[in-house]
């Protein structure tokens, strides 16, 4: 394509050797993984293998993985799966929720659920104590991202669940934690006993796997309904003939992520310091959040980083950079009414001013990202920025 | 086998020494809006005649469909002045008819200026009449409401043409010189360069491009509109003008306040530059009095003031919800409320001027000293033509 690629957060380019890995299992293993016959066991045990493998690399064991869709289907069927049960009405999410969580719950508001939403506090992270204040007798559901979309903050999700098991432990009642994992795999270290969360979701086109495959962590034991009926696959949870090729280029893809990922996210790292301290240097509170120094042990991943340069617009900036070759993507969007409202809520979620969540970019590098192409980037930016004098104050 | 069209002039058929003229630029207009067919055009009696193969008739109905200068059009049929062979063809023209989904209450009109033909108008509406009835059972004449007429004429030869579609009416393109358009790519100024073509205006267009403050697609917008409205406009040609450069030096020097009354009087003094080198002789816009801060009668003052051309505005007496109608019946408004912004909010001041000074504003045009730039602007316009496309 020709550019720079700065927007691995939105889908990280593939791995060759995995889709072709991938093509010969749809090619080759093509039977339905249900038939019964000889073909179809192959194929189902290919499907297992696949999942034990998953479940490997995520630190569950496999009956805990279901594959779906994406992390997307992941996401809507916890939260939906509120419909299911009668035990409570209330649900209680963080306002910086991927929109794949976020609007579910506004649907489940419109059917009378009682939804409260937590905001971010100006470091990007969701305060534990507020989530706890908001436990009840009549909640359900509790949805806290691992690692934010927009700005990359890691969210306490451990911290969280520890103060959710002893509300659960003082009342008898028992709620569901749910983390949207989908930037975390592959990213940061991630030990899911230890988060201690009910379910999780996770997507392979972010890792350099396939599209169209993901899954979702359920911690046995916990047992929430799902809306889907059908033939009764994924132990009935999430049914429609699996997707083999995909399960299996995910587990491919999670595994070399797993293998690399100490030596990937430092190097990723060292970049992004670099970058944030010349982002700020270049303009003070460009960083959002603007506490992020890129110090040592700052709860971010190391792939994404938030900036914005008021009062230029985002979609502007994302224009000039692609002029220059380079690819990143809006933290908002000049586009209709409604998604504009929806790109900027995570950010002004976090309490950052609405004039700042519409210049806001994201720049997510990957695991191929070299410091020659973030220098060129910011070269060009600089140049750029400068030839925009006369717009900013 | 050809199918034939009689065409009625509205306005037109008031015109009188230069008549003449009017009917010519309509048949020029319908043959270059219907290019590439064959085509005959025929002007006789005060109408117009267009015959097509059939296979082509759909698009030559289309065609005159969105002409000027037509108020309604009917398929027809010419034959022999004999009335079996009238009735033959009225039969034919029945079963089509019905075959469409006519109802069943019909009426017949007769017309005969050919008086030595052996049948009066009403001995030759009773025959039709009793043979449709005849053929079609289910039919009845009901000379109060008719659901369709089929009408007979007794000319040089007999034409029969059933129920008549309606044609946009107006003056044929052209006949008026030419305009151009200033076109954003929102709801206004499509409708408003439909208006001016409809009195016979042929229309090119002028779009100001601000990247990369405002997207490639809010671009490709502009075309797409254009591309809807060539039915009508017949031939059109877009002016792109890059506008970033003009925009950055005037948002650098002037007042907040100022910013879009001093675009907008740049846009229109660039717009009278190309109008000259393209032979326009008057500029059109798609204003509408106090719809937004640059359209009060003060701002509309300056905005204009940098132009000797008259500037057309059709829809300066119009609310929004009539402006949208007519978005709607020509085909433009799904795609002028694509999200696709014509102006960055960047160069949008979040308190414009309502009541703006006229002197002080063209104080302000003149110390920005912009005339350069903007004849330079003017003169490196890239053009595009979009031919008519149904």
């Amino acid at each position: 394509m020709g550019g720079v690629y700065l927007d691995w957060a939105a889908t990280a380019p593939p791995d060759p050797d995995i889709l072709t890995q991938a093509d010969a299992v749809a090619l080759g293993v093509y039977a339905n993984p249900s038939s019964l016959h000889g073909a179809g066991r192959e194929a189902g045990s290919l499907l297992e293998e696949s999942r034990k493998r998953l479940a490997r690399v995520l630190g569950c064991q496999a009956g805990e993985v279901i594959f779906t869709s994406g992390g997307t289907e992941a996401n809507n069927m916890v939260l939906f799966s509120a419909l299911g049960q009668a035990k409570g009405k209330k649900i209680i999410l963080s306002g910086i929720e991927h929109s794949s969580a976020y609007q579910p719950a506004e649907a489940l508001l419109r059917l009378g659920y009682e939804v409260k939403t937590i905001r971010a506090a100006n470091n990007g992270a969701v305060d534990p104590a507020a989530v706890e204040k908001e436990l009840d007798e009549d909640t359900i559901l509790v949805a806290l991202m691992l690692v934010n979309n927009e700005t990359g903050a890691i969210q306490p999700v451990a911290e969280v669940a520890r103060r959710m098991r002893s509300f659960e432990e003082k009342t008898g009642k028992r709620i569901h934690l749910h983390t949207d994992a989908v930037q975390a795999l592959g990213k940061i270290p991630l030990d899911l006993y230890a988060l201690a969360a009910d379910s999780a979701s996770f997507s392979a086109h972010k890792i350099g796997g396939p599209r169209g495959i993901g899954a979702l962590y359920l911690r046995k034991g916990s047992a929430p309904r799902f809306l889907y009926c059908g033939g009764g696959q994924e132990g009935g949870r999430r049914p429609g003939t699996e997707n083999l090729p995909g399960a299996f280029g995910f587990a491919l893809a999670a595994e070399r992520r797993a293998a690399n990922l100490s030596q990937e996210s430092a190097a990723a790292d060292r970049l992004l310091r670099v970058l944030i301290s010349e982002l700020r240097s270049l303009k003070p509170g460009s960083v959002i959040p603007q506490g992020r120094s890129g110090a040592e042990g700052e709860p971010f991943s190391p792939y994404i980083l938030c900036a914005a340069f008021p009062p230029l617009p985002g979609e502007v900036l994302v224009r000039i950079m692609a002029e220059e070759g380079y690819w990143i993507s809006t933290g908002s969007a000049c586009s209709s009414r409604q998604r504009k409202r929806e790109r900027r809520r995570g950010l002004e979620q976090m309490g950052v001013p609405e004039a700042t969540a519409q210049a806001a970019v994201r720049i997510s590098l990957g695991w191929a990202t070299g410091p020659q192409e973030l220098d060129g980037f910011l070269t060009a930016l600089k140049r750029r920025l400068a030839g925009l004098k006369g717009i900013f104050p | 086998m050809r199918e034939l069209f009689l065409c009625k002039y509205g306005e037109l058929s008031l015109k009188g020494e230069n008549r003449g003229s009017f009917e010519r630029r309509l048949c020029l207009d319908i043959r270059k809006k219907l290019k590439g067919l064959d085509l005959e055009v025929e002007r006789k009696w005060g109408r117009l005649f267009v015959s097509a193969g059939v296979d082509q008739a759909e698009r030559v109905a289309r065609g005159l469909a969105s002409t000027f200068g037509l108020v309604s059009f009917a398929l027809a049929l010419k034959t022999d002045k004999n009335i079996d062979r009238i009735e033959e063809a009225a039969l034919g023209l029945a079963g089509s008819l019905l075959g469409r989904g006519a109802g069943s209450r019909f009426k017949i009109e007769g017309r005969r200026t050919d008086k030595s033909f052996p049948l009066t108008s009403y001995q030759i509406a009773c025959r039709l009449g009793d043979a449709l009835r005849a053929k079609f059972p289910e039919l009845k004449v009901d000379l109060e409401h008719a659901d369709w007429i089929l009408t007979v004429e007794i000319r040089e030869a007999a034409y029969l043409y059933g129920p008549s579609q309606p044609a946009p009416g107006g003056l044929p393109l052209g006949s008026s010189g030419k305009g151009l358009l200033l076109l954003s790519g929102g709801i206004d100024s499509p409708v408003a360069g439909y208006l001016m073509a409809k009195r016979g205006l042929k229309i090119d267009a002028v779009h100001f491009s601000t990247p990369p403050f405002t997207s490639e697609q809010s671009l490709e917008k502009v075309k797409r509109l254009l591309t809807l409205l060539s039915r009508f406009l017949t031939e059109i040609n877009l002016y792109v003008v890059a506008f970033t450069e003009t925009q950055l030096k005037i948002k650098a020097g002037a007042r907040s306040e100022h910013l879009t009354l001093l675009m907008r009087a740049c846009m229109v003094r660039i717009a009278a530059l190309i109008a000259r080198r393209s032979r326009a002789g008057c500029l059109v816009s798609g204003e509408s009095l106090g719809q937004v801060a640059s359209q009060t009668a003060e701002s509309i003052r300056f905005t204009g003031s940098l132009s000797d051309l008259p500037l057309f505005r059709p829809l300066i007496g119009m609310d929004k919800e009539e402006i949208v109608v007519l978005a709607r019946r020509i085909g433009t408004f799904e795609t002028s409320i694509l999200p696709y912004e014509d102006c960055c909010t960047l160069f949008a001041p979040a308190h414009p001027q309502v009541k703006p000074d006229f002197e002080r504003m063209t104080r302000a045009y003149r110390s920005l000293e912009l005339d350069g730039l903007l004849a330079q602007a003017a003169a490196s316009a890239q053009s595009f033509r979009f031919p008519a496309e149904f």
